[in-house]
């Protein structure tokens, strides 16, 4: 019996022992691991990481459904109109238009989770690279454009650094935020690099955000900071690193790279770095033989008939819509052989100002399209145009709006419009008013993503205009936190009015 | 086929052959009472006496036999018999089975238990009983067989698999099919072995069965057993099935033909067009399986040889498979050792085609003609119109090719030693290997895709494989009087590895060479390319135990428990241990019943877990992200890198999903096993239930300080609880006898309460619902219509409710304080108007025989899922769109609507449905005196012959994952979507034969 038992035992404890002897630690093959990336002192690796700072920020900025489209539906410069069961969506892109956002809104999501996944790795590359000042430096910057994104379009947002130690970080306020960036800015201005960088933070990026932050100081803390946004426009001018490109389009081509007036861009590239999508968004479907595109576009963003009226004739920056008859690449006429019967152009796509309604039945054809930048041939659903988030032009208009907050005569404020005017083949003005100003920042920003923070600072962004028929509330000047992080971070505070 | 065909029919006329008997001996055949069959391998023995023999092949027998002897024949399965010898030379014996049941063997995990014992929820369905016809596919033989068990494949793709869901949704992650274990290999894949070879199939249902399978038991076990030789009796057999197959469209949406459309105000292209006629065929499919199988005393073996060959309704969309089973059992040391070699290998090609094709089949403009009037076009000679999702059927059909090829190699080795007469160890490893190669070319001459990239082509390789090594020790044993124990214990080691790698190119000079002239494509990167390459490899080790007894075969007792460490976990919660327990007790033993012979009470609680979708959620991976050029100089190629870029926000914390279950239930018998069943209500709790979690986005990892920062904002989680219940009845009538019909119908019903979501939250984190689902394009994308919501049932829908149609026709909706208006209303004031997941189910299978004739025909029904039908609700108003695409037209259709379509509960049905899923009719040809047969059957059978319902799409059959969703992880929790790419539902007719070879 015993001899027995044994057996049995000696068989038990084979078993058990082959099985616990088996490793279990998971092996990865195809991915790298966080040490093998953080950690790593081969030169190029370094490099390549510092420069991976930016692609969080070339993301979705290009694209449909974030940010730059709630910038841009929201403002009275462009509308995605429903045709028909097309671009109905939800209601979304009609309610935006119309300051009827919600909480829930996809696009407030979108906007929120691309400023903050790419401040979540600004955070780990300076958990990395604490130790260099340059870099580090030109990380808090970086972080700090972020926050300027965030701050204007959502206000009051949780301030994450690399020393947060909460998961939940609760929410600060604007003033707080605005300080944020202030400070990020200001410690490290001696720190940047002076010298030409294309696609990086400089010093004079800084400068530019720092003008930016003060020019709207008024609207995100309640004091107006005028001189200071002249100064830090100065430091730009005075470093003359940039200048205004004689042909203003030459800003917008597919090989943009070389322009001296872009002071920073999103470095976009049709296969290295892909997102940016404008062509899809704003052509009509048929113009894919137009380009030779190798995808066929949407038909949904366009332009309101009055922003295009706002431009002259013989104002160059007119061609910064597509307009009138369209063709094919040999010359043939596009025909939409579904256009509408209401539609008076018929089959032959014509793209006019005028734009029978938001919703629900606009018709295929109708709207000005957004034709700034270059579409080149034989392009794919991703442009190689790099975006300009800052300009020197802006530079010179944000200078030339502080003198003139400041005196409504002054004459370098004029001079500084008359030479952007200039460039656009318009005659001077003889004095600058508020509608002037306003409107020139129009025509010369057009779809560069700036028009609804200027809408907000000259008071006009909750009038009612083409498709919103109704003025909005002034809460409606910053997002909702979008619902979905309110969800997981319960120490968010959703803003008010939402 | 036309050859073996006539070989059969030649053999059976010629065959005749008379028996010879002998003198001084007793000779005779012992068939079935029921089918008439021949049984070999039945004990004949003289009673009182040591003197016996056994039947043949052909159930014959011959023995010598004292004066006034009486011959014992006894069977599994089978009422012993004793007949009195007298004077008679020949004794033709017919054999009753054994109605009561009791001594059947059902396949649990591990081994075997008598069906007596068996104390959890255990389904077993043997061969007799699988669905009939072209089945193509394991899963098909059970399809409505059992209560609880749902298996679906909407839409007539014979591409396709079967979704299987036991005892409904009971996970969110990746593992919402129930575990498949073949012939004891743990998790293989059901693609490894033709219908024609599985004998058996058990469903473990409840948490107390499956729980010896642990973390990978929550979604039910499948248990497959395939045929191999029956050791002990010298036999040899030699079987042919073949059949073939015609399909046809059976279902599809109704449009409006070429004048109604242009009286419609449709574009008018100045043709007539039928697209489905145009897209469509009437398919043939054939399946031909040979099986060989023989036997001495110490060794089997069984070979079989399958072919199948099966079109689609459309043309480039077909596959062939071959599969060759060998399976060799061989004893050696007087019994005591016990080996067996199984090997399947199975090749499949299969072609298809983008299925959008049925799509625009649909909705493509009847005027259009299929070619360009005016000879080539750049799109090859079709008719295509630079429009908005807007391509020609035919074309897309064709200019789209994908092709699948997958080898599978499935080896199992086993030994079983008796170290003791009551002790068994048995040692075991198998290899799972799949292999296989997929491709895609798109033409340079489509529209819809290849035409932009200048002609579109990929490969990818993939090689998969499941290692598995077990051990178990077995221990039967009498701790007291009357009590039999059986103890098993045992440990295995499970690796699975995945490697894949795939090069997509595009612009190709030349249309001719697809996906075999990668090298031909002139552009390697950027859109519409990709090169890479992924290799996985996760291990799980486990040790279990089990402990079964059985007192006086009156109270039975069942206990289990598992532990897991699995790698794919955090450091910290490796490990999962999944205790089970059951007990039963046969009332008849205790107390007389009347008209009860059988009924046991069983009550039962398990354990079960659930594995992560991919072992590497625990670790914070870097994979690839943009291209960085460090000058800035695209001349300098020397300095360009891919940066890496965080791909994931880890939880090394993650551990087990757990279910929880109770059964309850009874298996009965009546009536001296006339009407035998069981019946069960059994409710289970899903805690720590693995899903992914939104993180506050930026913010340091909530579940690990040395973690990076939360970049993807996302990361999976052990958060939330769900909570289901279901009852469950089957009921077997047994051979009713009318006159010379015998009629044994089966009913089964489950009624199901759906599956709840408790909470969604886990700490700090979690959410309060899950959205999902946009019906699509045009118009329909930002629009979730799926929420899933805390203490909701899971898959509602949402969505406004239409209350009628104005004078303009345009949409009147109620809004949620009763005003009407055109106004659908904010989302956030809509409410429930849907929810895909039924509520009841049952089949119905009916099996006559009379004389050689047999009859079987199977019904199910499915009740209370609602579809939305999305033709209906993107195609059926006469809105300014109808001009562009054609219109469906349906019972529900209201041709005074205007308004641009609009996701409301009007376009939500009801679909509900009773189905005519299977028949066939079969002939036994009177084979007795044949040379060459021992048993010949022709049989024809049909599948899908008529549905009712009053659902108006193409196909009511549950859906329960959408297909359009591409998180795997996220589609069971989409339900009830009916998407435009649903392949037209098919009617099958076979015509076959059954033949076994003397």
């Amino acid at each position: 019996m015993m001899m027995n038992y044994s057996k049995r035992v000696v068989g038990l404890i084979i078993l058990l022992g082959w099985v616990a002897s088996c490793d279990v630690e998971q092996e990865l093959f195809s991915d790298l691991r966080q040490e093998t990336v953080l950690t790593s002192d081969d030169p190029d690796v370094i490099a390549v990481l510092a420069a991976s700072a930016y692609s969080p920020i070339v993301g979705t900025w290009g694209g449909h459904n974030s940010l730059w489209s709630l910038h841009e539906i929201s403002s009275d410069e462009m509308a995605i109109t429903q045709k028909g069961a097309d671009w109905e969506d939800g209601g979304q892109w009609i309610r935006v238009h119309r300051h009827q956002y919600l909480p829930t809104e996809e696009a407030v999501l979108n906007g929120w989770n691309y400023c903050y996944s790419a401040i979540g790795t600004v955070n780990n590359l300076l958990v990395t690279f604490g130790e260099n000042e340059f870099v580090k430096a030109e990380l808090e910057a970086l972080r700090a454009l972020i926050y300027w994104w965030l701050l204007d379009a959502y206000g009051n947002v949780p301030i994450i650094t690399e020393e947060t130690t909460s998961s939940s970080p609760p929410t600060n306020t604007r003033q707080e935020v605005f300080n944020f960036v202030e400070s990020s800015l200001v410690n490290n201005l001696d720190l940047l690099s002076t010298d030409l960088t294309f696609g990086r933070v400089n010093f004079y990026v800084a400068q530019t955000i720092l003008a930016k932050l003060y020019l709207n100081a008024e609207v995100y803390t309640g004091t107006p900071r005028w001189q200071d946004a002249v100064d830090a426009c100065q430091e730009v001018i005075d470093g003359g690193l940039y200048s205004l490109e004689p042909v203003f389009f030459s800003n917008f081509a597919t090989r943009n790279n070389g322009s001296m007036e872009n002071i920073f861009v999103l470095n976009y590239d049709e296969d290295n770095a892909q997102g940016f999508n404008l062509g899809q968004m704003t052509l009509h479907y048929a113009s894919q033989q137009t380009y030779g595109l190798q995808e066929q576009p949407w038909n949904g963003y366009s332009s309101l008939e009055d922003f295009y009226n706002s431009f002259d004739e013989n104002d160059v920056r007119i061609n910064s819509f597509l307009e009138g008859q369209q063709f094919a690449l040999d010359g043939s006429i596009l025909i939409d052989d579904s256009a509408e019967p209401a539609d008076p152009d018929g089959p032959p796509v014509n793209f006019t100002p005028f734009i029978t309604e938001l919703t629900p039945n606009a018709l295929r054809q109708e709207g000005v399209r957004v034709g700034k930048f270059e579409f080149a041939i034989g392009a794919g659903a991703n442009l190689s145009n790099s975006f300009p988030i800052f300009r020197y032009a802006d530079v010179l208009l944000m200078k030339a709006e502080a003198l003139w907050r400041m005196n409504n005569g002054d004459t370098e404020a004029l001079a500084l419009v008359n030479e952007i005017r200039s460039r656009a083949n318009m005659p001077g003005f003889d004095n600058l008013t508020a509608a002037r100003l306003l409107a020139e920042r129009g025509r010369e920003f057009f779809a560069e993503g700036h028009r609804r923070t200027d809408l907000i600072r000259f008071g006009r962004f909750n009038d009612a205009w083409w498709g919103k028929p109704n003025a909005s509330s002034t809460t409606k000047n910053i997002f909702p936190i979008p619902d979905f992080q309110i969800q997981v971070n319960t120490n968010l505070q959703q803003n008010d009015g939402y | 086929m036309k050859k073996i065909l006539l070989l059969i029919i030649t053999a059976v006329f010629c065959a005749g052959a008379s028996l010879h008997a002998q003198e001084r001996t007793v000779s005779g055949q012992v068939t079935d009472a029921g089918d008439g069959m021949p049984i070999p391998g039945v004990n004949v023995v003289e009673t009182g006496t040591s003197n016996g023999t056994i039947t043949d092949i052909d159930g014959r027998f011959t023995l010598s036999v004292g004066a006034n002897a009486t011959l014992a024949f006894s069977y599994i399965g089978y009422v012993k018999q004793d007949v009195a010898v007298g004077t008679r030379t020949s004794i033709n014996v017919s054999l009753a089975p054994d109605l009561t049941q009791l001594s059947e063997v059902v396949v649990v995990g591990y081994g075997t238990q008598e069906r007596k014992e068996i104390t959890s929820a255990v389904a077993s369905i043997s061969e007799e009983n699988f669905n009939r016809g072209n089945v193509t596919d394991p899963g098909q033989l059970i399809q409505g067989k059992v209560a609880g068990l749902s298996i679906v494949r909407p839409g007539g793709d014979p591409n396709a698999g079967f979704s299987i869901r036991l005892r409904g949704l009971s996970t969110f992650g990746a593992n919402t099919q129930p575990l498949i274990v073949l012939d004891g290999v743990v998790g293989a894949s059901l693609d490894n072995v033709d219908p024609n070879d599985i004998e058996t199939i058990d469903i473990l249902k409840d948490a107390s069965a499956a729980a010896i399978y642990g973390t990978r038991g929550s979604s039910g076990v499948i248990l497959v057993t395939t045929k191999s030789g029956k050791m002990g009796v010298p036999t040899s057999s030699l079987e042919y099935n073949g059949f073939v197959t015609f399909d046809q469209v059976a279902n599809r949406m109704q449009v409006l033909n070429a004048e109604q459309y242009v009286a419609n105000g449709g574009t008018d292209f100045g043709s007539q067009t039928d697209w489905f006629e145009e897209l469509t065929r009437p398919a043939i499919g054939h399946t031909h399986n040979l099986a060989m199988s023989g036997s001495s005393q110490n060794t089997s073996y069984r070979v079989s040889l399958n072919y199948r060959d099966n079109q689609g309704v459309v043309e480039g969309v077909d596959n062939q498979r071959i599969n060759t089973r060998l399976s060799v059992n061989h004893r050696a040391l007087d019994g005591k050792l016990r080996l067996s070699v199984n090997a399947a290998f199975n090749n499949r090609n299969q072609n298809a085609i983008n299925n959008e094709a049925f799509r625009y089949a649909t909705i493509y403009n009847p005027t259009a003609p299929v070619f360009e009037p005016e000879g080539p076009s750049r799109y090859g000679g079709f008719f295509q119109r630079d429009l908005f999702d807007f391509f020609n059927p035919v074309a897309l059909a064709q200019q789209q090719s994908f092709q699948q090829e997958r080898k599978s190699l499935l080896t199992s080795f086993r030994a079983d030693y008796d170290i003791l007469d009551n002790l068994v160890i048995a040692v075991s490893y198998s290899q799972d290997r799949n292999t296989g190669m997929n491709a895609g070319y798109w033409s340079k001459f489509d529209p819809a895709r290849g035409f932009g990239g200048g002609g579109i082509a990929n490969r990818t390789a993939y090689n998969n494989l499941n290692e598995l090594m077990e051990a178990t020790l077995n221990w039967s044993f009498e701790p007291m009087d009357k009590l039999d124990a059986t103890l098993l214990v045992g440990g295995a080691v499970q690796r699975n590895h995945n490697d894949e790698f795939g090069v997509e190119v595009r612009q190709f000079l030349f249309d001719d060479l697809g996906f075999d002239g990668l090298q031909f494509g002139a552009i390697r990167e950027g859109a519409n390319t990709f090169a890479f390459s992924n290799r996985l490899k996760d291990v799980l080790n486990s040790g279990f135990a089990r402990l079964n007894l059985n007192y006086d075969n009156t109270y039975f007792f069942s206990a289990s428990a598992r532990y897991e460490e699995y790698s794919g976990f955090g450091p910290e919660n490796r490990g999962g241990f999944f205790p089970a327990a059951s007990f039963g007790v046969d009332i008849t033993q205790l107390a007389d019943l009347g008209p009860f012979d059988n009924l046991k009470f069983r009550a039962s609680f398990g354990v079960t877990g659930n594995l992560p979708p991919n072992p590497l959620l625990g670790i914070a991976r870097f994979g690839t992200g943009n291209r960085i050029d460090l000058d800035g100089d695209p001349l300098t190629r020397n300095d360009i890198f891919v940066e890496p870029r965080q791909l994931n926000d880890p939880n090394p914390t993650l551990q087990w999903e757990t279910k929880t279950e109770y059964n309850i239930g009874f298996d009965y018998s009546v009536f001296n096993g006339r009407i035998t069943g069981s019946m069960d209500y059994y409710t289970r709790n899903i805690d720590n239930l693995l899903f992914g979690v939104s993180l506050p986005a930026g913010a340091p990892n909530p579940f690990s300080a040395d973690a990076p920062n939360n970049v993807a904002g996302f990361a999976w989680a052990n958060i939330g609880e769900l909570q289901n219940a279901g009852f469950e009845f089957l009921a077997n009538v047994n051979g009713l006898q009318f006159g010379q019909i015998n009629w044994t119908p089966s009913l089964n019903f489950t009624i199901y309460q759906r599956t709840q979501l408790k909470t969604l939250q886990v700490g700090d984190l979690g959410f309060s619902e899950i959205r999902l689902s946009t019906p699509g394009s045009p118009g329909q994308n930002n629009n979730q219509i799926i929420r899933n919501r805390e203490g909701e049932n899971i898959g509602n829908m949402y969505g406004p409710e239409l209350a009628g149609i104005d004078e303009n026709g345009l949409y009147v909706f109620r809004g949620a304080d009763g005003t009407l208006s055109g106004d659908p209303g904010s989302p956030e004031d809509w409410g429930v108007i849907g929810n895909g997941l039924p509520t009841w189910e049952f089949g119905f299978n009916n099996t006559f025989q009379y004389k050689n004739w047999d009859l079987n025909f199977f019904i199910r029904g499915t009740f209370g899922h609602d579809l939305y039908n999305s033709y209906r609700g993107f195609y059926e108003n006469r809105d300014p769109a109808s001009n562009t695409w054609n219109s469906v037209v349906t019972s529900l259709t209201n041709p005074n609507i205007v308004s641009t379509p609009t996701f409301s509960d009007f376009y939500v049905e009801d679909a509900s449905f009773v189905r005519f899923d299977n028949a066939s009719i079969g002939y036994n040809f009177n084979v007795l005196n044949s040379k060459v047969f021992s048993r010949v059957r022709a049989y024809g059978a049909v599948q899908n012959l008529w549905t009712i319902t009053n659902y108006t799409g193409v196909d009511p059959e549950v859906r329960y994952t959408d297909t359009v969703l591409e998180d795997g992880f996220q589609t069971g929790l989409a339900p009830g979507l009916e998407r435009r790419s649903t392949f037209f539902t098919v009617t099958q007719l076979t015509f076959g034969v059954n033949a076994s070879f003397k």
